[in-house]
């Protein structure tokens, strides 16, 4: 057999559902009479599923405690059979877990494709690299004219959720050993982020995790305030929103960059124009 | 070029991470899972770099995969030259081993059959990898549980002759020595007497469970007696070398993996030190 051809028996033999036929193995594999090639096969086979679905544990604990050992095994099992690590880190191997909980529901409990997503998450930006935050001061230095089309950079520690379910208080029961009560339906969003070497999340209103998101995307100051329009004081709302986003570290870099051309044919819509005025006040 | 004189060290792991850096214990170098320090932020990789302000550090992977028949993922040669870079080890290591797979990791030290086919494959890659990172790479003998049929040569033979033909260093795991001895039946002095002397970069000392049929390499207890006796013919035949213990599963406190290093540096003065000062 050439090396290629080995490999690819090797492969099959440990990540199999099941055991391939020994003399199959036997052709190709050198055993002992008291340890067969099937059997030490057999140990590679075990550990494959060892390490994986412990890398697996370790990044879902709230889905574990959830599912118990046995149905996150079997969780694991179906998983693994349609999504091998792609990564050099076993602990990326859970990449595509909520994605994978979204195609095969549990139709009792849909909403554990968003605590799995929020967990991921978490993983996600504990790894992410450092920045620093930038304070008010960052806001005084620009030029006012240019403070509608200014665009922020924010944390690459932060991501921001839109989820179908609000998972947040079934990530708190678990968290606390609490019976996880029934799935909460209707679209909710959260932020995850890191501070220091600590993992937060928190509830965030839609039109503020469609601000960040048009944030994270480049938008311009003025887009971003826009996102508030709903509220009955749009420029308060949008002005507390930048404070707090600026309060949590979740700011790196404020950039003046000129909008697109199709932006700049979009006139600022003149109600969130005082949140910029109160930011410019605030900072300057 | 000679490897560096770096006496005895530890594996260090995310659970030693504050007492390590609390109680500065007596080691002369750690060694880090290359891996779990790629990420560009987070603790991990702080604390790797307060460590490496303090003592030597020694690079050390999981996931190269020598001798998969898949091209080196970019990613990974990537990450790995950043991390180098960045942590200037002492050392690099990783395993003689396969464990990618049509663009898929399977996470395990997997073993090659020794055969030429294997041995052309496997020192090309050595190549492209030392040519990458700019500096030698080491490569650990692996604890292996099956053989093949295809095999034309031991284990030690191939290595040996990887080393000669590619300039690579050998990491040699006293353990998995032991560990493959038991497992396949052979003599562990004949595997020693096949490494060339001057090609041992550094040693691992580990513990591994008896499964009754088989010795498996799980790094969750002390150095075994039996592993400390090959320790000792080690020694006596490649003479002072780096020593590591690892310690990964079901960790002691950081003192216990410590005291091991400290018993190693005991043993090694007891065979290397004891017999000068019978001849004085």
């Amino acid at each position: 057999m050439t090396l290629a051809e080995t490999q690819a028996l090797f492969r099959q033999a440990i990540t199999s559902p099941s055991p391939l036929p020994e003399e199959r193995l036997e052709a190709c594999f050198a055993g002992t009479p008291d340890l067969p090639a099937a059997e030490r096969i057999g140990i590679y086979a075990g550990m494959y599923r060892s390490r994986l679905g412990d890398a697996l544990r370790e990044t879902f604990p709230k889905l574990l405690r959830f599912l118990g050992d046995e149905r996150f095994a079997a969780l694991a099992e179906d998983y693994l059979q349609r999504h091998p690590s792609e990564h050099h880190d076993v602990g990326q191997v859970g990449r595509r877990l909520a994605a994978f909980l979204r195609l095969y529901p549990d139709p009792d409990r849909p909403d554990l494709a968003d605590l799995a997503e929020l967990e991921w998450a978490r993983q996600e930006v504990f790894f992410a690299p450092a920045a620093k935050p930038v304070g008010t001061e960052a806001f005084a230095g620009l030029d006012p004219a240019a403070f509608a089309r200014t665009a922020l950079v924010l944390s690459p520690a932060l991501r921001i959720l839109v989820l179908d379910h609000a998972v947040q208080p079934l990530w708190r029961r678990l968290e606390d050993g609490d019976p996880p009560g029934p799935p909460s339906p209707g679209a909710s969003a959260l932020a995850v982020w890191r501070s220091g070497f600590d993992v937060f999340h928190s509830p965030l209103p839609l039109d503020e995790a469609v601000a960040l998101e048009g944030a994270a995307s480049g938008d311009p100051l003025a887009r971003i305030c826009a996102a508030f329009s709903g509220r009955q004081d749009p420029a308060g709302a949008a002005h507390a929103a930048l404070s707090s986003w600026l309060g949590e570290g979740w700011i790196v870099a404020v950039a003046d960059r000129l909008p697109a051309r199709a932006d700049r044919k979009r006139a600022e819509p003149a109600d969130v124009l005082p949140a910029l005025d109160r930011m410019r006040l605030a900072t300057g | 070029m000679p490897f560096p004189s770096l006496g005895h060290g530890i594996g260090l792991r995310t659970r030693h991470f504050a007492s390590f850096l609390a109680e500065r214990p007596p080691v002369d170098w750690v060694e880090a899972v290359t891996e779990n320090f790629m990420a560009p932020g987070g603790r991990p990789i702080a604390v790797l770099e307060k460590v490496r302000r303090e003592i030597p550090v020694v690079l050390h992977g999981v996931s190269l995969a020598i001798g998969s028949v898949d091209p080196i993922p970019e990613r990974y040669l990537a990450d790995l030259e950043r991390l180098v870079r960045r942590i200037q080890p002492a050392l690099v290591s990783d395993h003689l081993c396969w464990g990618t797979h049509r663009g898929h990791y399977l996470h395990d030290l997997l073993p090659l059959p020794y055969t030429e086919e294997a041995l052309a494959h496997v020192v090309s890659r050595v190549q492209e990898v030392q040519d990458r990172i700019g500096r030698r790479l080491l490569l650990e003998n692996p604890s292996s549980y099956v053989g093949f049929k295809d095999s034309t040569m031991v284990e030690w033979e191939f290595l040996a002759e990887l080393s000669r033909r590619s300039g690579c260093g050998i990491l040699l795991d006293v353990n998995n020595v032991y560990v493959s001895a038991r497992n396949f039946g052979f003599d562990p002095l004949t595997y020693l007497d096949g490494i060339p002397a001057d090609r041992v970069g550094y040693f691992h000392l580990a513990g591994h469970s008896d499964k009754g049929k088989y010795l498996l390499d799980t790094h969750d207890g002390a150095v075994p007696a039996a592993v400390w006796d090959l320790y000792r013919q080690a020694l006596r035949r490649f003479g002072r070398v780096p020593t590591l213990v690892e310690w990964d599963d079901r960790i002691p406190p950081l003192e216990e993996v410590v005291a091991e290093s400290r018993r190693a540096a005991a043993v090694e003065a007891e065979v290397l030190v004891a017999p000068r000062r019978l001849a004085s």
